[in-house]
């Protein structure tokens, strides 16, 4: 506990030094950041639960971009609204992705789940490849370029909906996880699946479940980013690599940590972009990031 | 039988120039590079661990060979050791840290490094030319086709034999205990990060001289063409596809995808790539022991 406190101040400090010094970078970081983590959590709850690495995770989040483009450009949808569209789209995508084909290697060697949603993130990209080609979908809305004045700079008042998203999003999980009668079934299926079943939980259903739904809450994401990003079939890949970092930084089952780190590479990632002939190294910080990490909990598992 | 067959398949290998028009020659030269690469994955999966780094020491060797032509003057034969050399060291100092992850770490770092050696090749401009990449002004054996195959041939040899070498020595005993069990293996006195270590490094100067080749034949690099994940997806399909955990399967499995892929280019100019996601999703369903490894089993059994 006493670490984790330590830790949190340590957190704090640095944001204030960082607010105070390159105020851009901070704001934007948080942003970007809240977004990160926004797209973060299904991927964890999946890992969590399922105890499944969806590599495939990124591209559900192209698919609902999509999705949203296609309901903005043929029916003149707000792209915030379309939301309540793609959530139950996303859910029987998802659905149906599970029970073909995850479901089927579940219980055997590990290397087959991770080729197997290797192999349905290939098939979801060059699926929306065949069907939309490669050319960059806009979206554009007048209010998600708006900007406002904060001490002096600046920033995009839209991409404060991210840090309002992230945060809602996070406290849902987390009730949904305490209070209801499924969240505690899923809860103790991640903590020990047979454990769960002797005791009268049907695991398959907690399963199949928990990936649909985190499936569909890639609607939030993708209907909340629509407007600020060029969508195109590859887009999905550096979020899942991004998504599976967070997770890894926060830890297993600690949900409020991959928003805590989401925010703290965000700023990170937004400082190293704001030097000037260094914006094309900022992509490194995650990696980087993701490879020490692993690194040094690896090591430190050996040494236990 | 067995020695007869593959000495036939061997001396039309080597004959196939002579008797073949340069487009089929270019063909079979793409899929021996592909082939090298899925065995060189498939030798790393023997060891229980599934690394998505294909493409990333491929794409390291292809850099490290036109950078010594171009800046250095190196022979364009000698460029390809040097490709091989540079993966085998960076992947040596990788590993150290790397090969102490299992399972899900060890693949999605290994993925990670192949962004981390794209995020260097684009920003290193003074060396690597940045997003545009390197052109070399003339190709190996000055483009002759002839010349290529015969290089690219023996460099499928090399590999098969090594991957023999890892099946029929006392090696493979060490890495399928790792596989099958580590505590176990552990326990009987086998030293895994050792086995783990030497595999990786091996695996890694294949593909990076796989990569040299590659980058040689085509005197070019470019950061998205030459980290792309094609080198890492068709390996796997081809491994799968042909059975995992031996040698033949590769083979067999980047001779048929290989042919099969040249006639979906031309049906499908768009997304053909989506065959090899259905496939490696329905084999890893379905066929857990290959189309190949399926049908000799069927064949057996009869």
């Amino acid at each position: 506990m006493k670490r984790i406190f330590n830790l949190y101040t340590f957190f704090l400090l640095l944001l204030v030094v960082v607010a105070l010094v390159r105020p851009y970078a901070f704001f934007y970081g948080l942003q970007r950041g809240s977004l990160y983590s926004l797209i973060a959590l299904p991927l964890a709850l999946i890992l969590g639960i399922v105890g499944l690495l969806n590599l495939a995770h990124g591209d559900f989040l192209t698919l609902g971009l999509y999705i949203g483009y296609i309901l903005f450009n043929q029916f003149k949808f707000d792209p915030i609204l379309s939301m309540i569209f793609i959530a139950p789209i996303l859910f029987v995508i998802g659905l149906a992705v599970y029970k073909s084909t995850i479901e089927k290697v579940l219980k055997s060697h590990h290397l087959n789940l991770l080729l197997i949603t290797f192999g349905v993130s290939i098939t979801l990209v060059e699926l929306i490849n065949s069907l939309w080609t490669s050319r960059p979908r806009n979206v554009y809305v007048t209010y998600a370029t708006k900007s406002i004045s904060l001490f002096g700079i600046s920033i995009g008042a839209y991409e404060f909906l991210y840090v309002a998203a992230s945060i809602a999003v996070l406290l849902v999980i987390m009730l949904v996880l305490k209070k209801t009668r499924f969240g505690q079934a899923a809860f103790a299926v991640g903590q020990n699946p047979r454990g769960a079943a002797i005791v009268g939980i049907n695991v398959k259903l907690v399963y199949t479940i928990t990936f649909s739904l985190a499936t569909a809450m890639m609607a939030v994401s993708a209907s909340l980013m629509m407007p600020r990003v060029s969508i195109f079939p590859n887009l999905g890949g550096p979020f899942t690599m991004k998504s599976f970092c967070l997770t890894a930084m926060a830890g297993l089952g600690n949900l409020p940590g991959i928003l805590l780190s989401g925010i703290t590479l965000g700023i990170a990632e937004a400082i190293v972009q704001s030097i000037p002939g260094y914006s094309g190294w900022s992509d490194l910080v995650f990696f980087g990031v993701l490879i020490l990490v692993i690194a040094f909990r690896a090591n430190r598992g050996a040494e236990r | 039988m067995k020695t007869l067959s593959i000495i036939a398949v061997l001396a039309l290998a080597i004959i196939l120039p002579f008797i073949a028009d340069i487009y089929l020659i270019h063909v079979v030269s793409t899929i021996m590079i592909f082939m090298c690469l899925a065995l060189s994955w498939d030798m790393m999966l023997r060891t229980g661990q599934l690394s998505f780094g294909t493409a990333g020491f491929f794409g390291l060797g292809a850099y490290a060979a036109i950078i010594a032509v171009d800046d250095f003057n190196v022979n364009p034969v000698m460029s390809i050791f040097v490709g091989a050399v540079f993966a085998a060291l960076t992947s040596f100092g990788l590993g150290i840290a790397v090969l102490k992850l299992r399972e899900m770490y060890f693949a999605i770092t290994t993925l990670a490094l192949t962004s981390v050696f794209t995020v260097l090749a684009r920003n290193l401009s003074d060396l690597t030319g940045g997003a545009a990449g390197k052109i070399l002004f003339n190709a190996i054996f000055d483009g002759d086709p002839k010349k290529t195959y015969w290089l690219i041939l023996s460099f499928t040899i090399v590999v098969i034999v090594l991957s023999e070498i890892f099946e029929r020595t006392r090696v493979k005993y060490a890495i399928s205990s790792i596989r099958n069990d580590e505590l176990v293996a552990k326990s009987s006195g086998i030293n895994i990060f050792k086995y783990l270590l030497i595999v990786f490094v091996i695996t890694s100067a294949i593909q990076g001289a796989a990569g040299a080749i590659y980058a040689q034949q085509y005197a070019f690099v470019e950061p998205d063409s030459t980290f792309s994940a094609n080198f890492l997806l068709l390996p796997i399909a081809m491994a799968l596809v042909g059975g995992i955990y031996s040698t033949i399967g590769p083979i067999v499995g980047a001779l048929v995808l290989g042919f099969t892929s040249e006639y979906l280019k031309l049906l499908m100019p768009y997304g053909h790539l989506i065959i090899y996601g259905i496939i490696i999703v329905l084999t890893v369903i379905f066929l857990r022991k290959g189309v190949y490894g399926t049908i000799m089993e069927k064949i057996r059994s009869k």
